[in-house]
């Protein structure tokens, strides 16, 4: 064991996000403390406006913070995330780090195996040959095959979804971060999407997810609540209670409902 | 393929009318400079080597009649290699058939195989005419149509009509080269002039080739000045005398001013389409935001991705230089070719020029990268929160917040206090009006570019209009309404009085000429003069005196000059005196006053008839006639000078040449006019890019507001109302580039107007203004905007509500 895995993999270190607008200055994170331990799929919940997705964008270190710091312990590696640069933000975060979002964000010109190949393209660490059977074999992981020469705008929303979760994957990344993935799509292909999410923490990965819908809470091994910029104790969170102790495996996936 | 490379392939043939807006947009400038570049090479080699080829004469004296033994002693003058005579006479003839009469000047050459000077070129039929056969040079062409063996009849000045057989065609690009309107010629042998009862043994022209120096103009000088003395001491006028250099074309320098002018135009053009490619490329780094935040997010750097785009710039300019570079090359043949046909000299054939070739490539691939280096750079730096919110304005964080422009909140504001007053612009209207003005950057340089074609647009118009009126008052200077020349003196009263049995005749003045050389102090030649003498009182001779005044009847050894005698002597003032050289005698002459006129056609100057027929002992006589008729125009001009033709040959008169004076003037506007059609078609190719422009911008305008057209049919706007509001926002654009292009277009007018005047009148003149051009660029700005704009708003109007809400 490395000496960054006895470390959790991310964590938040009075994190504060403030916005400047016409009206003043708009706190939307109030100095956030957390800790994402590993294999463990994190459930973040919180309504329209409650700074869920700028908290999400702290983990990727999209967006930049006003004061605090992200580090991640990943691949016998400790990054503070605000402390690199644009671009080697951009490479650390390829190789590390895979993001889906509720609009899928394909390119839509390339077909689904060249959209699954370019995470590798622009990491470099695949030679062309073998970043396309691997992105072949991510293809087949999805169920998605046979469409693998198909460009996005020629399959459902719901296929356009795993392709992204294909894509996400495409480097191995220890942490895969998805802003309201089954947000845009019907409750059967979500609950589709649900049990690829929970196979691959079974796998070991680590999965941070950020949704309006409490209703989803029973199917994370950990979650927690974003009001008005602050995460809310486990006390004060009327769904607290259920899966509390963390991390939690095992207890998630087909098995667990 | 790599992905990274799959999507630039994609990029490019995806999105079919942008890439071929961005090609075409670039092949434009590639273009227009290619057949520049290309043109100019074959032209300055071409016609130096075509014009050297032909031995062309150094010297050309038009002498009064001389014969072989005299032509024998100028071959003996210090400097001379060669020399030859010939007797030159005018005809008119036609096409079996016709009845319409054409000008020509008919040279007799003794010996067409062994000719040394002026050598011809055989066209078709055979270079060496026997007795009573004609060649013709292939300038007839433009009047009518013959071939070799073919039978055309010509008029004597008795009014006689014969006819001659026509053995060849052939191009003769050295006699009266300078003089790019004199009639075409025809050649025949000596054995041929009883045909034309013209004498046998005499010259009247003198062309010499000098020995050394034959590209040093002031040696030719010399040597022709040694000759006109030997002419003069035994006894001979000379009417005009002309040098040249063996390597260069008399109008080179003209037709390379010419070409400069228009490289200029080629470079406003390539950097007007280099301003149409940012802004097409920076609309389209705005539509890939996107991906570029995409990109970013799994792992693409800024390098990575500035690679990309800047492979995208480098592929749209190799698909450029496939369309640009065959047809530049083409248009700078056809364009020599042109100009080879008008000048009168031969190409050596079609070629690739490297020097155009290297520049059109330089140009194709560096224009496109310098014109989206920019937008690219923007692109490739943009952070990925800003790529996927596809909002490069907003600024995320704490750093800036997003306020009105001063233009919006102006807008707003004239909205509100209008709508005080009662005045209610509608929706649809305000909606235009809006969006006009949304993209600032892009509508600067669409107005920009549409400003640029506009205004050179309208200069061109202008600027003919004020060569053509230049030319009518350096007209003036020669011409009457009718200009009749005998073939020899006859006494002013007796012409007089034929003439005005005409009851359309108002006046007839006889004019004599004489020919000098102005001397540097050390009795050097410093430039030769043709000096003409009308009565010192002829209303005919309009000048545009730049200094001191107009002939006096009273002067004696007294001059008005033309401005070019400044390249001889740059400070001279009216009042001052020059040393002459005129009818073998050095003289001091007063210039009593210095007028505009075209430089390249060599010094003139006027003296008063009273003194200069005295001191040719032509007193009361005159070859040349000038005759004023009641009615100024064409019709009117040509009717009379055709009658006086036959009137004065049917009463015995020997007539040489009867012209209508403002028939003259169309043939030099003429000239112009294949300036004029250049330049023309230079501020078409600027008003393509302008249309180009535009119609980029409106399509740009409208793909980026899909998702709003797209709100506004949800809330009830029809397929007419959306198509108005793109037709009044494209509208809107062309009218404010015109009201720019009127305002531009008068320093335009007055820049454009003095280059091009520089170079073909080496003097800068008066600028006229037409409302033509304006009004032509108004109606095509109403139709440019109109056709850029309804293909866009078509397409817009068509989308259904779920496409646009639907729209990625």
């Amino acid at each position: 064991m490395t000496e960054t895995q006895s470390l959790p993999l991310i964590e938040f270190r009075d994190v504060v996000k403030n916005y400047k607008s016409e009206a003043g200055i708009f706190p939307a994170l109030k100095g956030i403390n957390l800790q994402v331990e590993r294999s463990e799929f994190l459930g973040i919940i919180g309504k329209s406006g409650a700074g869920k997705s700028t908290l999400l964008n702290m983990f990727t270190g999209v967006d930049e913070l006003t004061s605090g710091e992200v580090i991640v312990h990943a691949n016998g590696e400790s990054i503070s995330l605000h402390t690199l640069s644009e671009n080697d933000l951009a490479l650390w975060r390829g190789r590390t780090m895979g993001v889906i979002y509720q609009s899928f964000q394909l390119l839509p010109m390339l077909t689904l195996v060249q959209n699954v190949m370019m995470p590798m393209d622009m990491s470099g660490l695949y030679h062309p040959r073998k970043s396309r059977e691997k992105a072949l074999e991510l293809l087949d992981m999805v169920e998605l095959i046979e469409h693998a020469h198909k460009l996005p705008a020629y399959i459902s929303g719901g296929q356009q979804q795993r392709v992204a979760i294909a894509r996400a994957l495409a480097n191995d990344p220890p942490v895969i971060v998805a802003d309201e993935p089954t947000g845009s799509l019907d409750s059967v292909t979500a609950d589709h999407i649900f049990q690829l999410f929970e196979r691959l923490v079974q796998s070991g990965r680590t999965i941070v997810m950020v949704t309006h819908d409490k209703g989803l809470v029973p199917r994370f091994s950990r979650h927690i609540e974003i009001v008005d910029g602050e995460l809310l104790p486990p006390s004060n969170s009327p769904l607290m209670g259920e899966n509390h102790s963390f991390p939690l495996r095992g207890k998630v996936g087909k098995g667990a409902k | 393929m790599r992905p990274r490379w799959r999507k630039v392939f994609s990029d490019l043939i995806d999105n079919k009318a942008r890439t071929l807006l961005v090609v075409f947009s670039i092949a434009v400038g590639v273009f227009a400079i290619g057949v520049l570049v290309g043109a100019y090479e074959i032209i300055s080699t071409d016609m130096s080597v075509s014009y050297a080829a032909n031995n062309p004469s150094n010297i050309e004296i038009r002498m009064s009649d001389f014969d072989e033994e005299f032509l024998h002693t100028l071959g003996n003058v210090e400097g001379v290699e060669d020399v030859e005579g010939r007797w030159v006479f005018g005809i008119r003839v036609r096409p079996l058939g016709s009845d319409e009469w054409t000008s020509l000047n008919v040279i007799t050459i003794d010996n067409f195989e062994e000719n040394k000077i002026n050598l011809l070129s055989p066209v078709s039929g055979t270079a060496a005419p026997e007795k009573n056969q004609i060649l013709l040079q292939k300038e007839i062409f433009e009047d009518f149509d013959v071939a070799p063996g073919d039978t055309i009849e010509f008029q004597l000045s008795d009014q006689t009509v014969k006819s001659i057989v026509v053995a060849g065609i052939v191009a003769d690009s050295s006699t009266d080269a300078i003089d790019f309107l004199a009639p075409p010629l025809g050649y025949i042998t000596p054995k041929t002039l009883r045909l034309f009862n013209e004498p046998e043994g005499n010259f009247n022209r003198l062309y010499a080739t000098v020995g050394e120096g034959k590209d040093d103009e002031d040696h030719i000088k010399d040597v022709l000045s040694n000759i006109k003395d030997k002419v003069e001491k035994n006894d001979y006028m000379v009417w005009r005398a002309f040098n040249s250099k063996t390597h260069e074309h008399p109008l080179e320098s003209t037709i390379n001013a010419v070409l400069g002018i228009l490289f200029a135009l080629g470079v406003l053009i390539l950097f007007l389409s280099s301003s149409l490619i940012a802004n097409t490329l920076s609309a389209l780094l705005n539509q890939h935001l996107r991906h570029i935040g995409v990109m970013k997010l799994i792992g693409g750097r800024d390098k990575l991705i500035f690679r990309m785009y800047i492979v995208l710039l480098f592929a749209f300019g190799v698909l450029s230089l496939v369309i640009a570079v065959p047809l530049g090359g083409q248009g700078a043949y056809a364009l020599s070719e042109f100009m080879g046909t008008k000048i009168g000299f031969e190409l050596l054939g079609y070629r690739i020029v490297p020097l155009a070739f290297i520049v059109q490539i330089l140009i194709g691939i560096l224009v496109p990268l310098a014109a989206g280096l920019v937008p690219v750079i923007k692109g490739s730096r943009v952070t990925v929160q800003k790529a996927l919110s596809g909002d490069l304005a907003r600024e995320a964080d704490e750093g800036g917040e997003k306020k009105e422009s001063r233009l919006e909140s102006f807008q707003i504001r004239a909205v509100s206090v209008l709508a005080d007053r009662g005045i209610r612009i509608s929706r649809p209207l305000l909606v235009s009006l809006r969006n006009t003005f949304r993209q600032r950057n892009r509508l600067i340089l669409t107005l920009f570019t549409l400003l640029m074609g506009g205004a050179t647009f309208i200069s061109v118009f202008n600027v003919r209009v004020s060569l053509t009126e230049y030319i009518q008052v350096v007209g003036n200077y020669f011409l009457a309404d009718v200009t009749i020349s005998f073939e020899k003196l006859y006494r002013i009263n007796e012409v007089q009085q034929f003439a005005m049995d005409d009851p359309r005749v108002t006046a007839v003045e006889g004019w004599a000429f004489a020919s000098a050389e102005i001397l540097y102090d050390d009795d050097t030649v410093a430039d030769n003069v043709d000096i003409l003498a009308p009565p010192a009182e002829s209303p005919l001779v309009n000048p545009l005196l730049v200094d001191g005044r107009w002939i006096a009847p009273t002067d004696k050894r007294k001059l008005a000059i033309s401005e070019s005698v400044y390249d001889s002597y740059p400070d001279l003032q009216a009042g001052d005196k020059i040393p002459l050289k005129i009818l073998g005698r050095e003289e001091i002459w007063e210039v009593v006053g210095i007028f505009k006129f075209i430089g390249m056609e060599g010094t003139i100057a006027y003296a008063p008839y009273e003194y200069i027929a005295k001191e040719t002992n032509v007193v009361n006589q005159s070859a040349s006639f000038r005759i004023v008729s009641d009615s100024h125009e064409l019709e009117v001009q040509e009717e009379l000078a055709k009658d006086l033709d036959a009137f004065f040959r049917d009463n015995g008169f020997q007539v040489s040449e009867t012209s209508p004076g403002l028939s003259m003037l169309n043939e030099a506007s003429e000239s112009i006019d294949i300036l004029i059609t250049f330049l023309l078609i230079m501020a078409v190719l600027t008003a393509v890019v302008g249309a180009m422009g535009l119609a980029g911008t409106m399509s740009m305008n409208v793909l980026e507001r899909t998702r709003e057209i797209g709100i506004m049919r949800a809330v009830g706007a029809t397929d007419f109302e959306i198509i108005r509001m793109v037709l009044v926002e494209g509208l809107l654009i062309g009218m404010i580039s015109f009201v720019l292009s009127i305002l531009v277009a008068f320093p335009f007018t007055y820049l454009l107007s003095w280059i091009v005047s520089s170079a073909t009148f080496e003097t800068p003149i008066a600028v006229v203004f037409t409302p033509v051009g304006y009004g032509i660029w108004l109606g095509l700005v109403i139709l440019l905007s109109v056709l850029a704009s309804v293909i866009p708003a078509r397409g817009a109007a068509r989308l259904t509500i779920r496409e646009v809400l639907a729209y990625e």
